[in-house]
């Protein structure tokens, strides 16, 4: 009978995934493709491009460090191959962490730790499962109404000026959410992003200065890690 | 006026390529991803029976994460429009494909909702997309080696500020994206005020009660929230409150 190891390390599994992450990399590269020479024909410069490209793939490398950080947390519990295929696609560190920790209890064990040394291939299966099917309420949305949902907010049809209102709305209402969270929640997470906000605005003022425009493809990378890196402060202040 | 009505209709030939052939890679990309446990569990004869699977305890969980990925859903795509497919696809939307967007949009002085903007969403977000998947291949290889610089308490507890220290350097995004485009809104926060009063309210109460933070119940914050925000919005814009003015205008 396979036991949990056994999947893990298995060959076919590492193949199986290999293979989802080089279609994802394609299915990347078409998009990228198609928006590129579309973004050339709505009149975006290659230069306006470049700095695009450019800021997408310097902001890109914290944020990814930090699932590293989640994919070695997850590793230690379910293996190199599985947590690399969740970090990778649809869910989020948040959950896949949180995910794989509380399905452990629910197949009958006290932790992930005592799941990785005695669950056999079955109850490894269940989790594998629900960790794949978990999270795909989302596209039960987007698959059928992701078109109208973008289209509800198309600002094309200028006549209409409810929509650039209810465009703006659903980003106002994350903040909405999310700041009064963050500020009145927890002390750390409110300097933190207070430190994040302050440093950007800072480098956004002195990207108006000459010879510094270039600071604009960098400021959110920049004004983020400042306020990760301040957090080791915080946290030692007030924890 | 019909000749707006008929603009309105006709679609960007890339967001009418995402919206038909992105789809069709999403959905063979979610039957790959469902595909891949049952193709592994039944080469080792551990396929579990449905009782094992769906149960109590387990469905008690799915339950939390369902909401969350139609809050999700809900929220982001309008935010996303047609590069939402592939977004939803690599996942890790709020920490990092959707900054990622919002920051190409802000740098090429583009709109969201407007085909400039989407086009230039997906072209963030697949190079997003790519980067990320090589940063976690390299560290899947890798591991052995530098674990244990990913271990460091330091490098632990930064990376849990991630979405704190992200809010504080998009929440200047938010107010230049509103700054750009042929159009202002004018007062848009207003409409989300009911929304900052309630969750402020709601946070200080669990705070104080000892219930510690809501961050982890943010995504269903969003999503009993979001229809307050429409209809809050939307009252203020029919009573004048929120103007959509022209750029000129406006200054």
């Amino acid at each position: 009978m396979a036991t949990m190891k056994d999947i893990i390390s298995s060959p076919l599994l590492l193949a199986l995934v290999a293979g989802g992450l080089l279609y994802i990399v394609g299915f990347s590269l078409v998009y990228l493709k198609k928006a590129y020479t579309r973004c050339l024909e709505l009149g975006i410069s290659k230069e306006d491009l470049k700095s695009v490209i450019k800021s997408s793939l310097i902001f890109s490398i914290v944020p990814s460090l930090s699932i590293v950080v989640g994919l070695f947390a997850l590793i230690t519990v379910m293996g190199v191959v599985w947590s690399w295929w969740r970090l990778s696609v649809i869910g989020s560190l948040s959950y896949e962490t949180m995910i794989s920790s509380s399905v452990a209890t629910a197949v009958g064990f006290e932790n992930s730790a005592q799941m990785l040394e005695q669950a056999s291939g079955r109850q490894f299966g269940v989790v594998m499962i629900l960790m794949s099917v978990g999270m795909l309420s989302g596209f039960l949305v987007l698959i059928p109404f992701g078109k109208k949902l973008s289209k509800s907010v198309d600002k094309s049809d200028t006549g209409n000026t409810w929509k650039y209102v209810l465009s703006g709305t659903f980003m106002l209402c994350l903040f909405a959410v999310y700041i009064p969270v963050l500020i009145f929640g927890d002390t750390v997470q409110m300097l933190v992003m207070v430190t994040g906000l302050i440093i950007a605005v800072a480098l956004g003022v002195l990207a108006k200065r000459p010879g510094l425009k270039w600071l604009n493809e960098f400021i959110m990378a920049f004004s983020m890690i400042g306020g990760m890196v301040s957090s080791l402060l915080w946290v030692s202040l007030f924890r | 006026m019909s000749k707006n009505t008929k603009t309105a209709v006709s679609m960007d030939p890339f967001q009418a390529w995402c919206h038909r052939w992105g789809r069709v890679g999403t959905v063979i990309a979610l039957v790959y991803m469902i595909a891949i446990p049952f193709i592994v569990l039944a080469y080792y004869d551990s396929v579990p029976s449905l009782g094992e699977v769906i149960n109590l305890s387990t469905v008690s969980i799915l339950l939390i994460y369902i909401p969350v990925g139609f809050s999700e859903a809900l929220s982001y795509t309008p935010i996303l429009g047609c590069s939402a497919y592939l977004t939803f696809i690599t996942g890790n939307i709020m920490n990092l494909k959707l900054p990622c967007a919002a920051n190409a949009m802000k740098l090429a002085g583009r709109e969201p909702n407007t085909p400039e903007g989407e086009a230039i969403s997906s072209v963030a977000v697949a190079v997003c997309s790519i980067m990320t998947i090589i940063i976690l291949a390299l560290a899947a290889l890798l591991s052995t080696w530098i674990m244990p610089v990913f271990e460091l308490p330091a490098v632990k507890t930064a990376s849990e500020y991630l979405i704190p220290a992200l809010f504080g350097s998009l929440t200047l995004g938010l107010f230049a994206s509103t700054n750009s485009g042929q159009k202002v809104v004018k007062n848009g926060i207003a409409g989300v005020v009911p929304i900052l009063v309630i969750v402020s309210i709601l946070a200080l109460a669990v705070r104080i009660l000892g219930g510690g933070s809501l961050f982890g119940a943010v995504g269903f914050l969003i999503l009993f929230m979001l229809p307050i925000a429409i209809i809050s919005s939307r009252i203020m814009w029919k009573k004048g409150i929120i103007k959509v003015v022209d750029r000129e205008t406006g200054e």
